[in-house]
């Protein structure tokens, strides 16, 4: 919402109140400010009275012109075609300086003298008022020869751009500002009054006719004028182009003028759209469609939805004569809804109108009269035509002690009254300590008390209200949330400790990248309806492809070594959530430094295992049973904690290596839920010595050492306490074997173990192996 | 004897420092020696002679004492300086990760409040319309619902466009009193310079009995944890609209890159804007079936707040494992 200092001067005196002030006002109102623009006019641009003008003797486009400023008559040449109409201009004189440095100089003009410019709006620093020079009239006060044009208050104005809350719709016009300012700034409203002549004494009912068909919601007016000429003035001109109001043609700037001025939603139908020439009367029918859905048909013919939308062919045009006047109120919550299920076409009127917009109908339809009759010379007929709904007002009992309690200081009962008066609303009785008020239509968002006392908290001002640290009883409030949060907070730590950057991707995917690698996607019934693009068209079910993405991009910014984690939400086909951590680790182990001269290692699965060891604890590497396109057939493995698979490992396979355009990369995707930190009891320490027991095995070469290790978990030796493999040993002596070193930790809980002991252990895991694994000894 | 302290001095290494020992001290040494002559001493002059002797031998061991303490300094520092390298060279191998600063602001945020014994609550990101809208005074239709452009499911389902729903599910589930905040990822179908389509919040509500909550106490504790987040900055309060909180305000702080005197940055208003608050509105509380309560709410952005923090310019960068971005933050 776009408002101009003078305008609103015109309904509430602001000639004690500085910018500044108006600025911080508005701010503390909620009407926040997002622009503050106070025109400067430069100096030495004066009113000029157009004394002749002829053409340009040796060019067609230009006109000489003699202008009186008041202290001389200059000859200026002027290039813009509407000059011909011009009485009054601003001009430009020697030595002005226009925006843009601009130095305003003495000049010939293909042999003729120029002293100076008649300037169009956009030359001196004015909004964009259209083609041609400005032609000024008494619009803006009396225009005296030779004045300075900065002088006129109405042009220099300050143009204050509000952004309005969705609930202001009552602030959609420069009155509702106004009237808010006056209830912030205590000062009282001018009171609205124009004297209508009343020239004419034929009655509308002679000329037009009103019917209505079905329950009605909204409030209609209808009147009838004859239009002698199509004008407005320069200052609707100039401030329609300050608040960015764009009109078609006279009348619809007065239309659009009126309705910015006073909230009151206006149209103007042309009565030469509506009639046949045979047709004698207009005949508005007004009929309720649905609830909240007005259509308005004049003649037969549908000319418009209350508050939605007018047929453009019944828009009034330069040589309408004769004009129905439309003013309407239609709540706004019920035309929202009913519009809502409608496939309407909405014009800029509806912005107005799903906000609220002003019900008082007269004061509109009095405003714009009043331009009509001083501009276009136009004649009402006597009376309207109306249609009234019945509306219950919404009263609200306002108590002191209550508001005190919301806002949390003392606030005075007669405060309260003297606030909302200034804002619209009714006291309609008063003891003490309550009161009870109406809300006016216009602030439809007023339904209880806590929304008066957002009006009174407006008013008086938040930075008013001391601050108070709130007494609370005492409570655990840890709970399993904070719990995980800490847990998170922990893995994150720990893998930026190991030199992991944390990454935030989108948790959206793009479908068809999921499907090419084989992992989950959202139900087609689930799938989102309205993704924002292509390549962000599902929810995620893994965090991986993301991250190659991130590892995509970092190579282009020639990073050599990228390692990533990201811990964040993946959804599964029927859009369960859960939370998984991710790691990724493309190109250099680490940066080419003094230690690596020069050539640090690519990252292998034994540093990247390492590495992931690090942040999520301890794990099982055992067969990866996982199945999904980024996998490495061959050099990959389930992730086992607590005896539960929870993850995979593997080196990114090289064709999606290749497709990404990256180095060599490891990727390691882990249930969140599994790396919790977990309850652990300590288990009892032997006193006893312990010895260390190497064995070497040479077994099959494809057989893995998970196999080795089923083997030995099966063994019912409680004196085995470790064991872990220490080398692995081919040759070609060996063929399709090899060799396996094992290393054993043997330790008894009672006793010094004797090497008859040992012997027996060390036997039993030998002969478990050769006959479950065919391992023979070396 | 004095040559004897003469060898001592003279010797100039550990080994010929031992040879020195052993000729001195040794039991066939030159001190040995002196001894036995004892037994040839007459009896009344065999103290004084003892005595002179005793008082020679432990000058000539404090005189080897130290002539050892510096051999063996000098041993030492010869080892040491054979190991010499250039340290300097080393400096490059420091090798961190980062935290994302997005998230590492978010703990910070979270730490305030959890210090202030404040519970932390979370949900899903998938909500429906009851509880990302109606139960918050957000009605099918209100003119408020197109400040929050949504992404929708086929089914109906929608991304949370805030992490309200988990103050309406934290309120279904529990009694009051309540002191929660709610962290998490939220969706906007908007992408631009200034927009992405997920970012975080984190929430706060406060409820107990009706009258103990006023908008006071909202701006107690707000000013006090902005200048926690921001340093010693002024903190404004404008009233506002939230269709879940009346009154409503936006909370602003003094532009942290000027001083308030006015920049591009804060559009030249000297105030950036930061959060939303207010009291919460009577019908939130009738959709959670409270009654006799009052409370306040508040949310912020966690990539607005480390932004101005961090002084990160785009907000696009964020979401992309920038490593020029985030090794900055190591």
């Amino acid at each position: 919402m776009i408002v101009t200092r003078s305008w609103l001067n015109e309904f509430i005196d602001l000639s004690g109140v500085s910018n500044e002030t108006l600025y911080e006002t508005f701010n503390a109102i909620g009407l926040e400010v997002d622009s503050m623009e106070e025109v400067k006019i430069p100096e030495k641009v004066v009113v000029g009275k157009i004394l002749s003008c002829e053409k340009h003797p040796d060019a067609d486009k230009l006109n000489v012109c003699q202008i009186d400023v008041g202290s001389q008559k200059l000859q200026i040449v002027c290039g813009a075609a509407n000059v011909v109409d011009a009485e009054y201009v601003a001009v430009a004189t020697i030595g002005a300086v226009l925006p843009g440095d601009f130095k305003i100089k003495h000049a010939k003009l293909r042999g003729v003298e120029s002293a100076g410019m008649v300037c169009a709006a956009s030359e001196l620093g004015l909004p964009d008022m259209g083609k041609g020079i400005m032609i000024l009239d008494e619009s803006i006060g009396m225009l005296e020869v030779g004045r300075e044009l900065g002088s006129y208050e109405k042009v220099a104005d300050t143009i204050i751009e509000l952004e309005l809350t969705a609930n202001r719709g009552d602030c959609l016009s420069i009155y509702g500002v106004a009237r808010d300012l006056s209830a912030a700034l205590n000062i009282e409203m001018k009171p609205f009054e124009v004297k209508l002549e009343e020239r004419m004494k034929l009655g509308i009912a002679r000329k037009a006719d009103l019917h209505t068909k079905g329950e009605m919601d909204a409030d209609l007016c209808y009147k009838l004028a004859r239009v002698e000429k199509s004008a407005s003035s320069f200052l609707i001109k100039l401030r329609l182009a300050m608040v960015k109001v764009e009109a078609s043609c006279a009348l619809e700037e007065l239309l659009a003028y009126a309705t910015h001025a006073t909230g009151v939603i206006l149209r103007m139908y042309s009565c030469a759209s509506l009639c046949e020439p045979e047709d004698e009367k207009v005949i508005v029918s007004v009929e309720a469609y649905a609830k909240g859905i007005i259509h308005v048909y004049a003649n037969g013919k549908h000319v418009s939805i209350v508050g939605v939308n007018q047929v453009a062919k019944t828009k009034p045009t330069d040589e309408s004569n004769e004009v129905l006047i439309e003013a309407s109120y239609i709540h706004p919550d019920l035309l929202s809804e009913a519009v809502a299920s409608l496939d309407v076409e909405k014009d800029e009127l509806f912005y107005k109108t799903s906000r609220g917009s002003n019900g008082d109908l007269t004061f509109g339809l009095t405003y714009l009269s009043y331009l009509m009759e001083t501009y276009t010379k136009s004649e009402c007929y006597e009376g309207a035509l109306e249609v009234e709904v019945e509306r219950e007002q919404m009263k609200i009992l306002v108590d002191a002690n209550e508001i005190s309690s919301i806002i949390g200081m003392d606030v005075d009962l007669g405060k309260i009254a003297t606030v909302l008066q200034k804002l619209g609303f009714e006291i309609t009785a008063m003891n003490d300590h309550q009161l009870a008020t109406k809300v006016p239509l216009f602030r439809h968002d007023i339904k209880n008390i806590q929304d008066i006392a957002e009006e009174i908290v407006r008013i008086i001002g938040i930075n008013n209200i001391p601050a108070k640290p709130l007494v609370f009883a005492e409570k655990k409030r840890l709970n399993a949330t904070s719990d995980r949060y800490k847990a998170k907070k922990a893995l994150r730590n720990r893998a930026v400790g190991i030199g992991f950057y944390e990454n935030v991707s989108y948790v959206f995917s793009e479908r068809a990248t999921l499907e090419q690698y084989g992992f989950e996607v959202t139900k087609d019934a689930l799938e989102l309806a309205n993704p924002i693009a292509e390549e962000l068209n599902t929810l995620r079910s893994t965090l991986l492809t993301n991250q190659l993405l991130a590892v995509k991009r970092n190579v282009s910014y020639t990073k050599k070594s990228i390692p990533l984690f990201e811990i964040g939400a993946v959804f599964d086909a029927e859009r369960n959530q859960s939370e998984r951590m991710v790691f990724v680790f493309a190109g250099q182990v680490e940066v080419e430094s003094i230690k690596n001269a020069g050539k640090p290692p690519l990252i292998d699965f034994a540093t990247f295992t390492q590495k992931l060891g690090a942040v999520i604890g301890h794990f099982e590497l055992v067969p990866c049973t996982q199945k999904n396109g980024l996998i490495h057939p061959y050099q990959s493995a389930d992730i086992v904690k607590d005896d539960k698979v929870c993850g995979f490992i593997s080196k990114l396979h090289p064709t999606v290596q290749e497709a990404y355009g990256i180095p060599v990369t490891f990727i390691a995707e882990v249930e969140l839920e599994a790396l919790m930190p977990k309850h652990i009891n300590a288990k009892p320490i032997s006193n006893f010595q312990g010895v260390y027991k190497d064995l070497s095995i040479v077994i099959d070469k494809s057989m893995n050492y998970y196999e080795v290790v089923k083997v030995l978990n099966g063994l019912d030796l409680p004196m085995l306490k470790e064991s872990y493999p220490i080398d692995v040993y081919t040759d070609e002596k060996l063929g399709d074997k090899k060799s396996l070193t094992i290393r054993f930790f043997i330790q008894s809980m009672e006793k010094t173990l004797k090497e008859k002991d040992i012997e027996e252990v060390m036997q039993k895991i030998i002969e478990a192996l050769a006959s479950e694994c065919g391992a023979e000894l070396r | 004897m004095e040559n004897l302290e003469v060898k001592i001095l003279q010797a100039d290494s550990l080994e010929a420092l031992e040879k020195v020992r052993i000729e001195l001290f040794g039991k066939k040494g030159v001190l040995a020696a002196e001894f036995a002559k004892m037994k040839d001493i007459p009896g009344p002059e065999k103290k004084a002679f003892a005595e002179g002797l005793n008082k020679q031998k432990a000058a000539l061991q404090a005189t080897f004492d130290s002539r050892y303490e510096a051999l063996k300094a000098e041993e030492i520092e010869k080892v040491l300086k054979s190991e010499a390298i250039d340290v300097s060279l080393y400096g490059t191998l420091a090798q961190k990760g980062a935290l994302h600063p997005v998230m590492e602001t978010m703990d910070k945020i979270i730490d305030y409040f959890v210090a202030l014994n404040f519970s932390v609550e979370s949900g899903n990101m998938v909500e429906d319309d009851f509880h990302n809208f109606e139960a918050l005074n957000l009605p099918k239709y209100h003119p408020a619902r197109d400040m929050q452009d949504t992404f929708y499911f086929k089914d109906g389902g929608l991304l949370r466009t805030h992490t309200s729903p988990v103050q309406i599910r934290t309120m279904l589930k529990e009694k009051p009193p309540i002191r929660m905040i709610a962290p998490g990822s939220v969706f906007r179908r908007d992408y631009d310079v200034t927009h992405t389509p997920m970012f975080h919040q984190v929430e706060g509500l406060v409820v107990d009995e009706k009258g103990k909550i006023s908008f006071a106490n909202l701006k107690a504790i707000l000013t006090d944890f902005l200048q926690y987040m921001f340093g010693d900055v002024d903190v404004r309060f404008r009233p506002s609209f939230f269709p879940f909180t009346e009154p409503s305000a936006e909370v602003d702080i003094s532009c942290i890159f000027c001083d308030g005197e006015g920049c591009r940055v804060c559009s030249h208003t000297g105030w950036i804007e930061i959060l939303g608050c207010g009291i919460v509105d009577p019908n939130v509380f009738k959709a959670v079936g409270y009654e006799d309560v009052s409370g306040y709410a508040f949310g912020l952005g966690v990539e607005r707040i480390a932004m101005l923090v961090h002084k990160i310019p785009d907000l696009r960068s964020l979401f992309e494992g920038d490593i020029r971005l985030l090794e900055q933050f190591r």
